[in-house]
């Protein structure tokens, strides 16, 4: 087995199952813990509550959007990217077409997906630098704050280098795709395992508020 | 109003309380503390906080602070954080500085939760330090020597039953003697509102009590006032995340309504 194949063999299963069940672990003790210790969730649960407060939130109709409209801006924009240039680029596509499963949906036109990626990187360095200069920032940031941008941003520019052969004379296309892949991997392990868990207790720890302000007659 | 001054009273002008500190600090006892109160929300915020100072400029500490990063809501709360990382093994030194944190630069009114794009409940965290601090001593003295009076008399000035009702007769008269007919009626079963008041007004200002109850003849309400421990609306329990005073407190209130059959309960300006 190649170098290659095992990235793109064994070394993505585990990332997947990392990835997978690390959520299903994050969602299952989150409700394990909560029934026992935060009984005020369910003593006051209203779906109306917590599903207005998931509306007002993954779309900008929110306070914080009035309040500092460019870098929410920014934070959608990074967000959507993020989110659907993996899943619907061409190239990606492909290998699942390729692979055992088969599974095929239509993907984004390469020009788009060029421009989508381009906008995750410089918002990606945009957010590092902001955290860098600012003062606030640089006192609440732990190591993992700017690793973890990094982490993110890295999948992409690895993938535009790949789609583009930017690196082509240091490095050959072999070499990139498992640096890109190995930097896909990374991230999709990290989700789980770090404040990228956001992923899906984003929406456990809105509800949860939104219950809790609910209940006392303010619909967050 | 009260004659008697009680060994336990709070004067009025006391304003800066200093920190009881007889105790010495032990970790075990602050795990044991925190692990049933940490649930599942407080795990999660403190996992995901993205750490993007949104907060900041929500809180009024730090706008008026000129902007001092320590004042951030988010940075704030790192002492729960350090605290279960540490497993409760901190010394006086630091808890002392959480106590200034808690007490002086966040007093709990959850306006950073409602800017913060994962709704983290700040204010609950800092309860729950406060309820640390308290499991260790480390209470202001004012909020100490009231919850021991709710405790006690079920009011924070540890005000008798006697010298309440004897105080409501004595408002009576002062106020019936202006306006003529006047009455304020003491355990009044099936009246539309039960008033509840601050116990400060028994003890320092009955005046208080004399206002409101010409207004409510005046506007010819169907009203009283609970001769038991229930008529104490203040719930300075809260303050320092004594849930089970908080309760008790809340209660006490609620049983008086069921006792009464009021259809409302009015709490004091």
């Amino acid at each position: 087995m190649s170098f290659y194949n095992f990235v793109a063999g064994p070394l993505l299963w585990l990332s997947f199952a990392v990835f997978i069940i690390g959520l299903l672990v994050r969602i299952v003790t989150f409700v394990k813990v909560s029934r026992e210790k935060d009984k005020i969730i369910y003593q006051h649960f209203n779906w109306r509550y917590v599903f207005l407060t998931f509306a007002r939130w993954l779309m900008p109709i929110n306070p914080t959007v009035a309040k500092t409209p460019a870098y929410f801006l920014l934070v959608y924009v990074f967000h959507f990217c993020l989110l659907v240039v993996p899943v619907f680029l061409q190239g990606h596509i492909i290998l699942w077409e390729e692979s055992r499963f088969g599974f095929s949906w239509p993907a984004l036109p390469h020009l788009l997906a060029d421009l989508m990626t381009l906008v995750v990187i410089t918002i990606a360095a945009l957010f590092l630098l902001r955290r860098i200069l600012s003062r606030d920032l640089r006192l609440l940031s732990d190591f993992s704050d700017y690793a973890l941008l990094v982490i993110a941003g890295l999948p992409f520019l690895t993938g535009y280098w790949v789609t583009h052969g930017t690196l082509d004379a240091i490095l050959s296309s072999y070499s990139m795709q498992i640096i890109h892949t190995l930097s896909g991997e990374l991230m999709l392990v990290m989700i789980p395992l770090s404040k990228l868990s956001h992923f899906v207790l984003f929406f456990f720890s809105r509800g949860a508020s939104a219950v809790e302000f609910g209940r006392r007659g303010y619909s967050m | 109003m009260a004659e008697e001054t009680s060994p336990k009273e709070i004067s009025p002008k006391e304003t800066s309380p200093k920190v009881t500190d007889s105790k010495t600090i032990n970790p075990q006892e602050i795990v044991d503390f925190l692990k049933p109160r940490v649930g599942a929300r407080f795990k999660t915020w403190l996992d995901i906080c993205a750490h993007c100072a949104l907060c900041a400029d929500t809180c009024h500490f730090y706008n008026t602070s000129g902007k001092d990063p320590n004042m951030i809501p988010a940075r704030k709360v790192r002492f729960l954080k350090e605290i279960l990382k540490k497993k409760g093994k901190v010394d006086k030194a630091y808890l002392e500085k959480v106590y200034h944190t808690v007490y002086h630069e966040c007093n709990m009114c959850r306006r950073c939760t409602l800017y913060c794009p994962f709704g983290i409940d700040i204010a609950l965290m800092i309860s729950l330090l406060r309820a640390t601090l308290t499991s260790q001593g480390m209470i202001p003295e004012g909020l100490r020597k009231a919850i021991e009076n709710y405790k006690a008399t079920g009011n924070q000035m540890a005000v008798t039953k006697e010298e309440w009702v004897e105080t409501i007769q004595w408002c009576e008269e002062e106020a019936s003697a202006e306006l003529v007919g006047l009455k304020i009626p003491i355990d009044k079963k099936g009246a539309k509102i039960m008033y509840t008041v601050n116990a400060r007004e028994p003890k320092f200002y009955p005046q208080d009590i004399m206002e409101v109850a010409k207004i409510f003849y005046v506007a010819g309400e169907d009203w009283t006032l609970p001769s038991e421990s229930g008529w104490d609306d203040t719930n300075l329990a809260m303050f320092v995340g004594d849930v089970k005073t908080a309760k008790m407190i809340v209660e006490n209130t609620f049983k008086r309504a069921d006792e009464l059959e009021v259809k409302q309960v009015a709490i004091t300006e």
